[in-house]
């Protein structure tokens, strides 16, 4: 017979939302084995129970109070304030917006998952059906003037053959909110991806997401998560190449100031044969924060010739700071290449010194070093413009500001 | 008597516990270039490091002025700003940086040193483009990451291209002739040659004399042990030539 769990103050506040919501068997789930501990494997650096103190009011309605945290010249911007997309503006051609009634995810079994499912009461539906050359921008907000608890969802569809390049911001007023996102993402045969999701919310709040990616039939799909502002921060990716030939390169920065803790947990599932992944992550972390990575790469029984390279890497730039890593394979088939691969290091003292040697003082040398580092990540990025927005967060976070 | 441009008085440096420079003195005045030669593992490239600055050596006693002033309590880029420079050895790749933003930010960070105006972007491209074509490097080269994927004499031409471009009072060149064939000596050893000044001095690390008849010094110094043991004209360098560092060595001892 289990052991009934203590249930916190900030638990309780979920379970009372969650049946309020008419959720009752999340209710009931939540209540019999609490938040996620570090006994939990996939939340082994993000122990929730401990970590989440405190559980907002559901926010209502609202209306936009900040200002969009990232504007990119030339981009169709799609404010969405306390989960409710404006979809008035006359969107680029070959896109077709929406909006549905409830949440956008699979039945995963995920805590964020089935919060999301129970509180967020509409999905932004977003289909692309044209080689879309404008950037799309989901402007995700939290906004109220006390703190929070938002859930908002989000479900992009790709045709077949089409393109597309579409950044998810996740920002908001500057209070302690808790937000939990989900992004459902289905990527059709032969068609080309570029999805960033990047989290620009206060230094005060809670940064819960979810990103659910579906790749079809010879698909090309690019990923960038990036973690800048939230002092506690968990982003589920759970992607899955469900058609062959396709190619993924899940990528992310995770970059951490002090006091912060942000989590990204990748979950690659190869279920067909002939699919290349090369998910890369990079974590920076500073002060007295904690950056933690988990990547997981399953290869089902039958996904032959998969060839799949998980790289992490971390740079310290304090002695407080604290970078995890955890990747894990998972391979049933028996023809694959599949590797991980893991390093954590502080900045090199040759090239430290090399730079110095030339006249530039130690500050600026530690971040061109560290932009030099992170490049490797936002070079891809093809659209000129987010490529240079996407350049300034980070200038702008080297810079010392969150 | 005017100041020379590097004075060195007596300089101990160690690493880790090894003491590796045991009393260096060495006076160059400006506009000279003075050479040092000696046998590996005698203390020249240290003797390049301790100059910089780099942080791996301690300084347990001595003096090191840099045009009168004393620079040891500075740090590496406070030392360049004063005008000293180091050619290295072994230039660090540095991946993720590109070699013209590494340049514009050493100019700038310089100038910015000194309280003056940042260079401009048309006047940098100029300057670069200008210093480049003696030095063979194409505007291709410089889009790269710095050092990376550079051949031997590639680094050491982009190690005389910042020379040219900082425009520094003392250079240090620690065996700039390593890894160079005989045409890419002469294009470096050129490079050199052009920056010769009556302001500006040059310490000519190597252990060949090969190097020397290119640049041709004003003073040789034979080093031993982490010491000067031995000064005289460029004739000194032919003399070890044919002889040997051998000789020298009783002379440290």
């Amino acid at each position: 017979m289990p052991v009934p769990v203590r249930i916190g103050p900030a638990e309780q506040k979920l379970i009372d939302q969650l049946s309020a919501a008419g959720a009752s068997a999340a209710a009931e789930r939540l209540g019999a084995v609490g938040l996620p501990t570090r006994k939990v494997e996939s939340y082994h650096y993000t122990d929730l129970k401990m970590l989440l103190r405190a559980v907002p009011e559901l926010a209502g309605a609202g209306h936009a109070l900040s200002e969009p945290a990232l504007r990119i010249p030339g981009a169709h911007r799609v404010p969405m304030t306390n989960g409710v997309a404006d979809i008035a503006g006359e969107m680029p051609p070959g896109m077709r917006a929406a909006i549905v009634h409830g949440a956008a995810l699979t039945e995963r079994d995920d805590v964020l998952v089935r919060l999301n499912s129970a509180l967020a009461k509409q999905t932004l539906k977003l289909e692309i059906h044209s080689r879309a050359t404008q950037v799309v921008h989901i402007d995700r907000r939290t906004e109220a003037e006390g703190p929070a608890h938002m859930n908002d969802s989000v479900h992009l569809f790709v045709a077949d053959g089409s393109k597309a390049t579409v950044i998810e911001t996740f920002s908001g007023t500057d209070e302690a909110h808790l937000s939990n996102h989900a992004s459902y993402v289905a990527v059709g045969k032969g068609a080309e991806l570029t999805h960033i999701l990047l989290d620009l919310s206060s230094g005060q709040s809670t940064n819960l997401a979810t990103a659910e990616y579906q790749v079809g039939e010879n698909a090309r799909i690019r990923t960038l998560t990036i973690h800048v502002g939230s002092a506690l921060s968990r982003i589920n990716l759970f992607a899955r190449f469900v058609g062959e030939g396709a190619t993924g390169d899940f990528t992310g920065l995770n970059l951490t100031t002090e006091g912060q803790h942000s989590d990204v947990t990748l979950e690659l599932t190869h279920a067909v044969p002939r699919c290349a992944a090369k998910p890369l992550f990079k974590q920076v972390a500073r002060g007295r924060s904690t950056a933690a990575f988990q990547g997981k790469i399953v290869v089902a029984r039958d996904a032959q010739k998969t060839d799949a390279k998980l790289m992490m890497q971390g740079l310290m730039l304090s002695d407080e700071a604290q970078i995890l890593s955890k990747p894990e394979l998972e391979i049933f088939a028996d023809d694959v290449v599949c590797g991980h691969g893991s390093t954590v290091g502080a900045l090199d003292e040759d090239s430290m010194f090399y730079l110095m040697s030339r006249g530039i003082p130690r500050p600026v040398a530690e971040s061109m070093l560290t932009r030099g580092f992170l490049e490797e990540v936002l070079d891809p990025i093809e659209d000129e413009e987010l490529h240079s927005a996407l350049e300034a967060v980070v200038e702008n976070w080297l810079e010392g500001n969150p | 008597m005017t100041t020379p441009m590097l004075e060195i008085r007596n300089l101990h440096a160690r690493i880790e516990d090894r003491d590796i420079l045991k009393g260096v003195n060495l006076i160059i005045p400006a506009g000279e270039v003075h050479a040092v030669m000696g046998r590996n593992g005698s203390g020249k490239s240290t003797l390049s490091y301790v100059l910089a600055g780099k942080q791996d050596y301690e300084v347990t006693q001595g003096e090191v002025l840099l045009d009168g002033e004393d620079i040891l309590g500075l740090d590496p880029g406070e030392r360049a700003s004063k005008g000293l420079f180091l050619a290295f050895q072994y230039p660090v790749e540095v991946p993720g940086v590109a070699t013209m933003t590494f340049l514009k930010a050493a100019i700038n960070a310089q100038r910015k040193a000194r309280g003056e105006s940042e260079m401009t972007t048309p006047d940098f491209m100029r300057a670069v483009k200008d210093a480049g074509r003696d030095l063979h490097i194409d505007s291709e080269m410089l889009k790269r990451a710095l050092n990376v994927g550079f051949s031997g004499g590639e680094k050491k031409r982009a190690e005389i291209l910042q020379m040219a471009l900082l425009r520094p009072k003392m250079c240090v060149l620690d065996e700039t002739d390593s890894g160079l064939d005989i045409d890419a000596l002469r294009v470096v050893s050129d490079g050199v040659n052009a920056l010769r000044d009556p302001y500006r001095s040059m310490l000519v690390i190597t252990h060949y004399q090969r190097l020397l008849n290119h640049i041709v010094p004003d003073v040789v110094h034979v080093f031993s042990d982490g010491r000067v043991v031995e000064s005289g004209g460029k004739e000194l360098a032919l003399e070890l030539e044919a002889k040997g560092y051998a000789e020298f060595d009783e002379a440290a001892a």
